[in-house]
């Protein structure tokens, strides 16, 4: 029982609250945010330090018992993704403190901000399903919110179709908590691995179906084949800075639930139905997301497809775990270490892309140029993330598509390491598209447009982290290997949710629950 | 009972698929609320019914006490499902205002402006 594992949901709600009363202060709204989002960039790093040495964390609201109160859990994987959402988080406002325009600033940019921090920070560390659909229901708003803040035609007319695809989504995730529920009588993670374990017959294929229907929910959250129409229209809507966030984060969450369910929750026999289905679908995510990203001319455009084929990727060593429990152990390990790149090229790379379209006044490639005269940090900057993106050594780009393709092999699944490998290519030939055009034709300006020394600070530190990550990957594995160990393996997962209850005082519960 | 609850849920999910399907903002956010309201009653489903089921606020009852978990859900989600229909009606209305069209397909396709 640790209370603590709250505070990180509980520091951005609290300071949402503060910064909607200081609405119109911009000066103290900024400082309040980012000491905010400072503080839980540090609390989250603690908290990995200790789930690291002290092993999975729990904590059950209102003293109740596992599977009837409602659990937090931090294991491994949830305190990785939590330091990633609070680091890139603070280093995204920082961005967007110097770059969002003040009409949008006044409509409620900060407090919006914090609120998207809780609903992302909540669903990575809830141990219930129908809490993960309301952390994705609190995420949700908060981001529409995000992407009209300002308010202008075209913001608008884009939310309009991102809540109306995520509408359909939520409705079908709360069918399927119903779901859940109704054929394996609870919605604890823990409880479902236990329970989902010892079914067969036909009660197991009823299970995998309904999960089949959860993973179309996640899919479409995570922006995977065949659902992923939505994203590159409402990305690049969102103001600069933040849709550093949006890429590195959102779509990882539906990557983080599929992690979380299909590997460590749903165990029944022909659980890997699922799973098999997802290493087809990443195939098709990773290739129409690379030849999306081919024909398009805008650089935020450009970027928001390769979201979807990185996102490919991920599912693709999300669907090896269907294999033995060796290739399995490998395939989340290599998925963990892919997510924690992508997440910190990914966010450096919009905010770098936000940085040259300001130099050079417009992100339309055909008429930008000569960024590398203009401001050649920001195009050495781009340089480097680029080529991590499409995985060239020395970067953490090579190392993740390494662990992944070396577990596709071991494997022996040829097809979608070939699919994976021509991928990456075309990721290169995209990227030096953007550095063709962009960065290297000569310019017909003279000077920088804009200001952009400051911007470049936040840009430089995800750099400088994806390059480190390449040169020093070894703690990095190691830490993706041990989160890969608890989630492949529910046992300690169990252990630390379904503590035993003691006799006397034993909470009354109602319907199937009391059973146990 | 069983068959008619499903027949009903059937109908209604059936419904506002149509809607949503419509070319008219309104009429898909309607088809939303048909989509909310079905996804309620299959909860209330998904938690079982018998007439002799008491209601679990009374403890010390010797009957079977009916499951209270997906009462609670559907409470969840109605308020839920209520903010963001909310927030969705405004927006159409808002897209209606700026383009004088509640027709989707009349939207300008995704540019700079």
């Amino acid at each position: 029982m640790n209370p603590h594992l709250i505070l990180p949901l509980l520091i951005p709600f609290s300071t949402a609250i503060l910064l909607a009363f200081l609405n119109g202060f911009p000066r103290l709204e900024r400082a309040l945010n980012l000491a905010s989002t400072a503080g839980l960039t540090a609390l989250s790093f603690w908290l990995l330090g200790e789930v690291d040495r002290g092993g999975i964390q729990a904590m059950v609201a209102g003293g109740w018992f596992a599977p009837w109160g409602i659990a937090f859990v931090a294991d491994r994987l949830a305190c990785i993704m939590l330091c990633l959402s609070s680091s890139v988080g603070a280093l995204a406002l920082a961005y967007a403190c110097f770059s969002v325009e003040p009409r949008q600033e006044r409509s409620f940019f900060h407090p919006l901000f914090q609120l998207l921090l809780l609903g992302v920070n909540w669903a990575f560390l809830t141990g219930d399903l129908f809490n993960l659909f309301v952390a994705y229901e609190v995420m949700l708003v908060a981001s529409y919110g995000m992407m009209m803040v300002g308010a202008s035609k075209r913001q608008v007319r884009q939310t309009l179709k991102y809540i109306a695809i995520n509408s359909v989504g939520s409705t079908v995730f709360v069918v399927c908590c119903g779901l859940v529920y109704a054929t394996l009588g609870t919605l604890n993670m823990a409880d479902i691995a236990l329970r989902s374990a010892q079914l067969d017959g036909e009660r197991a294929a009823l299970v995998t179906a309904v999960s089949m229907l959860l993973m179309v929910v996640f899919a479409l959250k995570a922006a995977a084949f065949p659902v992923f129409f939505w994203l590159p229209d409402s990305y690049p809507i969102v103001p600069a800075g933040l849709n550093g966030y949006f890429a590195g984060l959102l779509t990882k969450v539906g990557v983080y639930s599929l992690l979380r369910m299909f590997v460590l929750c749903f165990r029944q026999p022909g659980a890997e139905l699922v799973l098999q289905v997802l290493l087809v679908l990443s195939g098709f995510t990773m290739l129409f997301g690379v030849l999306g990203a081919l024909c398009q001319w805008e650089i935020r455009k450009i970027l928001s497809w390769h979201i979807i084929s990185q996102v490919g990727y991920m599912v693709m060593g999300i669907g090896l775990a269907a294999a033995g429990a060796d290739v399995a152990f490998a395939a989340v390990a290599a998925t963990i270490f892919y997510v924690v790149h992508h997440i910190v090229v990914k966010a450096s790379l919009f905010l770098i892309g936000g940085i040259a379209g300001r130099v050079a006044g417009t992100q339309e490639l055909r008429a930008m140029g000569g960024v590398i005269d203009l401001a050649p940090g920001v195009a050495g900057l781009f340089l480097v993330a680029g080529f991590s993106l499409a995985g060239m050594p020395p970067f953490s780009g090579f190392f993740a598509k390494l662990v992944l393709i070396r577990a596709g092999l071991a494997d022996g699944q040829l097809a979608i390491v070939l699919v994976s490998l021509v991928t990456s290519l075309l990721t290169l030939f995209s990227m030096a598209k953007i550095w063709a055009y962009g960065f290297w034709r000569a310019s017909s300006l003279s000077a920088p447009l804009a200001r952009h020394r400051a911007l470049m600070a936040p840009a430089a530190v995800l750099v400088a982290f994806t390059v480190a990550m390449g040169l020093v990957a070894e703690p990095v594995l190691r830490l993706a290997n041990d989160a890969a160990r608890d989630v492949v393996d529910p046992s300690a997962y169990q252990a630390a949710v379904l503590v035993p209850v003691p006799a006397p005082g034993q909470p009354h519960a109602a319907g199937e629950g009391s059973a146990r | 009972m069983e068959f008619l609850m499903a027949a009903l849920i059937g109908v209604m999910f059936a419904a506002g698929t149509y809607m949503i399907l419509r070319p008219s903002l309104i009429r898909i956010v309607m088809g939303f609320g048909l989509y909310s309201n079905a996804s309620n009653l299959l909860l209330i489903a998904c938690g079982g019914f018998a007439p002799d089921w008491e209601s679990p606020f009374i403890s010390e009852a010797a009957g079977t006490l009916m499951d209270p978990l997906p009462p609670d859900i559907i409470l969840t989600a109605i308020v839920i499902s209520f903010a963001v229909s909310a927030l969705l009606l405004t927006v159409a209305y808002r897209v209606y205002l700026d383009h004088d069209s509640d027709d989707p397909e009349k939207l300008p396709p995704d540019s700079l402006a």
